[in-house]
């Protein structure tokens, strides 16, 4: 089976903030108010040496977030994605402290960190409810992978620096293009 | 059409040089776009940006950590705690099976001696019995997924996980209340002692065979043993207090992410050191020590019961006029 990665070229990506868009537009369904899955982080921004970056679930292979969980609410698909339990899940915030890169995130904040469930990005690949099921739409949002298609960020991505698909596909697209960059007469003729 | 395009992208690149040099100064051009080696170490050393979003740490992309966190607490803190409850059970067990208890030489005098007011009584169970819910709840929490949940099903164990966490969460409180309670107003009877150290000498007197049989060293209000649990719990309590307000209360603290790995490491930790003493505790209270539990229900014990563990305290108050008996 593939191992499902995301990889964003920060050559290409121009901060337009479509996968956000794409991101909440495709699972509006499970999303609460105030929770994006996918965001466009800019560093340096304005100065020299700026980038911009699209961030989110990097679906690990060792994931931290499984690692910490008490619940033991996290598993990981054959394609190498990481979803989580929402039935299980009991907002004790454990995995946002152990993402190294903030994609846990929670519908509330009240008092005795009571965060309510977790949500994230799923690849767009749901949940444990039955696949395409009203339960499923609602608790995690679309699964794309069942039908055969790839995350709705990344094949929206207008500059084509949000990538996603396996492992060696999306970094021998990366390499290629790396290899090319740069070359005489690329940009200017 | 194509040379218009290069006489622009010329007058850009030459525009942005004169900036780059004004800017730089010592000559060198900085490059309009970092490399990607250099970007990577920035995101790495944990730069932030900006970003549309308004979730918590959504401008940093990436948070680095020592990620051996994660093992610490699955191969060594949770064993660690299972250990502290279930491992000190069986050694206390099996330690009276072969010891016996410390029965009162005398028996019961059935005069009762005052020691503990109704409120001392009150606050240790005020801190006591949400201390036992959280041990059990944070065993669940801690070790739970790897000790219980492969023997449960799925549902049960999520109903099991989360009604733990509750508990947990709201007897934090009561827990804390007591523990402030019990640390400051009883402080001043559990200051160490010399003859505390004869006391550890010879283990207290508890043991019935060898070289130590039929010891009874010198203790005062608190002999040295209850001193050390006194201490290490007054130590364990505020850490493990003030690492539970952390995790408890994220909106009021606002911790950052490492911060609270580091608060859920040290309340781990605490938490087996309380656990531990905990069993101790209350196997020297309700078994070991025949008439020991009864200062903890009524706030009196009995006079030989005083005067077999507590001699030099019996002493003071028979002298100083301050021995109470029950009415």
């Amino acid at each position: 089976m593939a191992t499902m990665k995301f990889l964003c070229d920060t050559k290409r990506c121009i901060e337009c903030n479509g996968c956000v868009t794409a991101c909440k537009n495709e699972n509006d369904s499970a999303l609460e108010w105030g929770i994006q899955r996918r965001r466009v982080v800019t560093i340096n921004d304005g100065k020299p040496g700026e980038a911009s970056i699209s961030v989110a679930c990097m679906h690990c292979s060792d994931a931290p977030c499984m690692a910490v969980c008490p619940a033991n609410c996290f598993y990981k698909t054959e394609d190498g994605i990481v979803l989580h339990d929402k039935d299980t899940c009991i907002g004790c915030g454990y995995c946002l402290y152990a993402c190294p890169f903030g994609a846990p995130q929670f519908p509330q904040k009240g008092a005795f960190g009571n965060r309510g469930k977790m949500d994230k990005c799923t690849f767009c690949a749901g949940g444990p409810e039955e696949t395409h099921s009203e339960a499923e739409r609602q608790k995690y949002g679309s699964n794309r992978i069942a039908e055969g298609k790839l995350p709705m960020c990344a094949e929206l991505c207008a500059t084509k620096a949000l990538l996603a698909g396996d492992a060696e596909v999306v970094s021998n697209i990366f390499r290629e293009r790396v290899a090319y960059r740069g070359a005489k007469n690329a940009a200017w003729n | 059409m194509n040379k218009w395009f290069k006489h622009i992208g010329l007058a850009i690149a030459l525009l942005f040089s004169a900036v780059c040099l004004a800017n730089g100064g010592d000559g060198q051009a900085i490059q309009p776009q970092a490399a990607d080696a250099q970007i990577w170490a920035q995101l790495k050393d944990g730069a932030t940006g900006y970003t549309a979003s308004q979730s918590e740490f959504h401008a940093q992309p990436i948070n680095t950590y020592d990620l051996r966190v994660l093992e610490l607490r699955s191969d060594w803190l949770a064993p660690a705690l299972m250990a502290a409850l279930f491992g000190m059970i069986i050694i206390f067990v099996l330690f009276i099976k072969v010891n016996g208890i410390s029965k009162l030489h005398h028996g019961f005098s059935g005069k009762m001696v005052y020691r503990w007011s109704k409120f001392d009584v009150s606050i240790h169970w005020l801190g006591a019995i949400p201390c036992l819910l959280l041990i059990l709840t944070g065993l669940v929490l801690l070790a739970g997924r790897f000790f219980f949940q492969p023997w449960l099903g799925e549902g049960f164990w999520a109903g099991l996980v989360y009604g733990a966490k509750q508990v947990h969460d709201v007897m934090a409180i009561p827990f804390m209340i007591g523990w402030a309670l019990m640390t400051v107003l009883w402080a001043k009877n559990q200051l160490p002692k010399m003859y505390d150290v004869k006391w550890f000498m010879v283990v207290g007197g508890y043991i019935n065979f060898g070289p130590f049989k039929g010891k009874h060293p010198d203790a005062g209000f608190a002999n040295a043993g209850e001193k050390m649990w006194f201490w290490a719990f007054a130590l364990f309590g505020l850490i493990i207090s003030a690492s539970g307000m952390l995790l408890l209360f994220p909106n009021l603290f606002e911790p950052s992410r490492t911060l609270s790995l580091i608060a859920l490491v040290l309340h781990s930790v605490s938490a087996i050191v309380i656990c531990a003493f905990s069993i101790v505790h209350i196997f020297m209270a309700t078994v070991m020590s025949e008439g020991g539990m009864e200062c903890m229900v009524s706030g009196y014990c009995d006079e030989n019961w005083a005067t077999q563990h507590h001699n030099l305290w019996y002493d003071e108050i028979k002298a100083n006029g301050t021995l109470q008996y029950k009415e």
